[in-house]
């Protein structure tokens, strides 16, 4: 076994406690994911992506920085990688989603808020997570108050950037966003030393807009009838897309990509016939937040696409790559960057629309509205989905829930019921 | 029993070595994280069937580039964290 300590040690991380954290992940890993039926070859490589998790990528940013480049921690899916990539730097997602972290983060802040922000914040401070020592700068944003607040605590810790996102989508809102990615784009050069040309961004462009079709080609498979990959693994795949090499990740999931579409014409399916198809939309997944997935999966009902962050919101639309100049790609990248409708925007009816389009495209039963506690945005926006909702005659649930086990028999007897309402309806149609 | 055999490595290059061989048998194997029992590193190792162990054997014998650092038959567990 390779050993990490010497590495983990010159991160300056907490050994001792990141050791507990050690001690639990294989086996999470293992009963959450291992155990599933009929999983594709091609998810060998996320079985060594999450194996490594702590190891080789960190490695690879070590490695990185050794020869003087520079690594960029976001939070969110609003921070252009294209800039960071073309200063030849390297983005990485940090997002906690595990109740580990919540403790530490309680700390600093106040109990009630969102356990991912408690978690993100609990990583840093913690030092027990080693994507957070191995960031030269966090780049933040305004997308909530709680995270807006948190970067204030943070900056005691690490140097941070705080991206300025417009709250509504007018024609001055674009632009204003397009000067905070001018001013981003700014700071990248800055700290690494490169300029960013119209040439890079050119070609960075290109590179994450494959990264986007690729997941869209990942995400076209589970519209078929007979569903070739788990909504969990699905879920992990998007979530290791937020850190992992870019091009590495392009090539593994086109190779999986192949074989799941091979899955599809010899009508192979990891759900049995008739099994509720489930379109989950709301607040981010991070890595190892795989509750709800988990659940609904283990209690008769399959995941066939996530309108969130970890989901469509990180990929659907492409940057226009026709563009020479920087002020055109810069225009290009905040149109293609305000065009994501995050609960964060007033008025959102964007992600209705959305909601309803992807419940169609994926052909989907019912809609499961996930919320982590004290996510007011999502939580709120609930009202106007779910009427949208009951309109189009699509049954909807809400469920909010943080990173604990503790309330999973709970949801477990709400999805039960909830799947049962679904095949009566189903029945009742034929 | 219900076992798993894990075959663990010194680096994880050792690990995709053994494993390019084994795709190019047909032989079936899962990555997986190594369980915490078998060793204290985080990282990966290599879980197949303890029927096919000595066949596993004699590719890692016929391969001596490949560098292993130990073959475990254990039971296999698993709970249900969210009981």
């Amino acid at each position: 076994m390779a050993d990490y300590r010497e590495l983990w040690e010159s991160l300056d991380m907490d050994l001792e406690k990141h050791d507990e954290l050690c001690q639990v992940l294989p086996e999470f890993y293992g009963d959450i994911y291992m155990t599933q039926e009929k999983r594709p070859e091609g998810m060998n490589y996320f079985n060594f992506v999450i194996s490594e998790i702590h190891g080789l990528r960190i490695k690879e940013l070590n490695e990185h920085r050794k020869n003087g480049k520079k690594v960029f921690g976001s939070f969110c899916v609003f921070v252009p990688d294209e800039v960071i990539l073309a200063a030849d730097g390297i983005g990485v997602g940090l997002c906690g989603g595990s109740e580990f972290w919540v403790p530490d983060g309680e700390k600093v802040l106040p109990r009630n808020m969102c356990p991912l922000i408690k978690a993100s914040v609990g990583a840093k401070i913690s030092g027990t997570c080693p994507y957070f020592q191995s960031a030269d700068m966090l780049v933040g944003e305004t997308t909530c108050d709680g995270k807006k607040k948190a970067w204030e605590i943070l900056e005691d810790y690490i140097p941070m950037h705080v991206m300025d996102l417009p709250q509504m989508k007018r024609e001055k809102d674009k632009e204003n966003f397009k000067d905070e990615i001018k001013i981003f784009k700014e700071k990248v050069e800055e700290v690494t030393g490169n300029k960013v040309s119209a040439e890079s961004l050119k070609e960075t462009i290109k590179l994450v807009n494959n990264k986007r079709k690729t997941l869209q080609r990942l995400y076209n498979t589970r519209k078929a009838e007979n569903l070739p990959i788990s909504g969990k693994d699905a879920l992990l795949i998007t979530q290791v897309a937020f850190y992992d090499d870019t091009n590495r990740f392009i090539d593994k999931v086109n190779e999986l990509c192949d074989e799941l579409e091979n899955r599809i014409e010899e009508k192979v399916s990891v759900f049995k016939e008739g099994t509720p198809r489930i379109l989950l939309t709301g607040t981010p997944m991070a890595i190892p937040n795989w509750k709800m997935h988990h659940l609904i999966e283990t209690s008769g009902g399959a995941v066939v696409c996530e309108e969130a962050c970890t989901g469509t919101k990180y990929f659907e639309r492409l940057v226009d790559e026709d563009n020479e100049d920087l002020d055109s790609q810069l225009r290009a990248l905040s149109e293609r960057y305000m065009g994501i409708n995050c609960a964060c925007f007033s008025p959102n009816d964007g992600r209705i629309d959305d909601i309803i389009r992807l419940y169609k495209e994926y052909n989907a039963d019912g809609v499961i509205y996930n919320s982590l506690p004290f996510c007011h945005t999502y939580a709120i926006e609930y009202k106007k989905v779910k009427d949208a909702l009951e309109k189009e005659g699509i049954p909807v649930i809400m469920i909010e829930t943080d990173y604990s086990l503790q309330d999973a028999g709970q949801i477990n007897t709400r999805l039960e019921a909830f799947f049962e309402m679904i095949n009566m309806n189903k029945e009742l149609a034929i | 029993m219900n076992s798993n055999t894990y075959i663990l490595f010194p680096s994880h290059s050792d690990g995709l070595a053994l494993e390019k061989k084994l795709k190019e048998e047909s032989i079936k194997y899962t990555i997986s994280p190594t369980p915490r029992s078998l060793s204290e590193c985080c990282g990966i190792s290599i879980m197949i069937s303890p029927e096919i162990c000595h066949t596993v054997e004699s590719i890692i014998k016929e391969n001596r580039d490949i560098r292993i650092s130990g073959i475990h038959t254990i039971e296999r567990k698993s709970r249900d964290w969210f009981k």
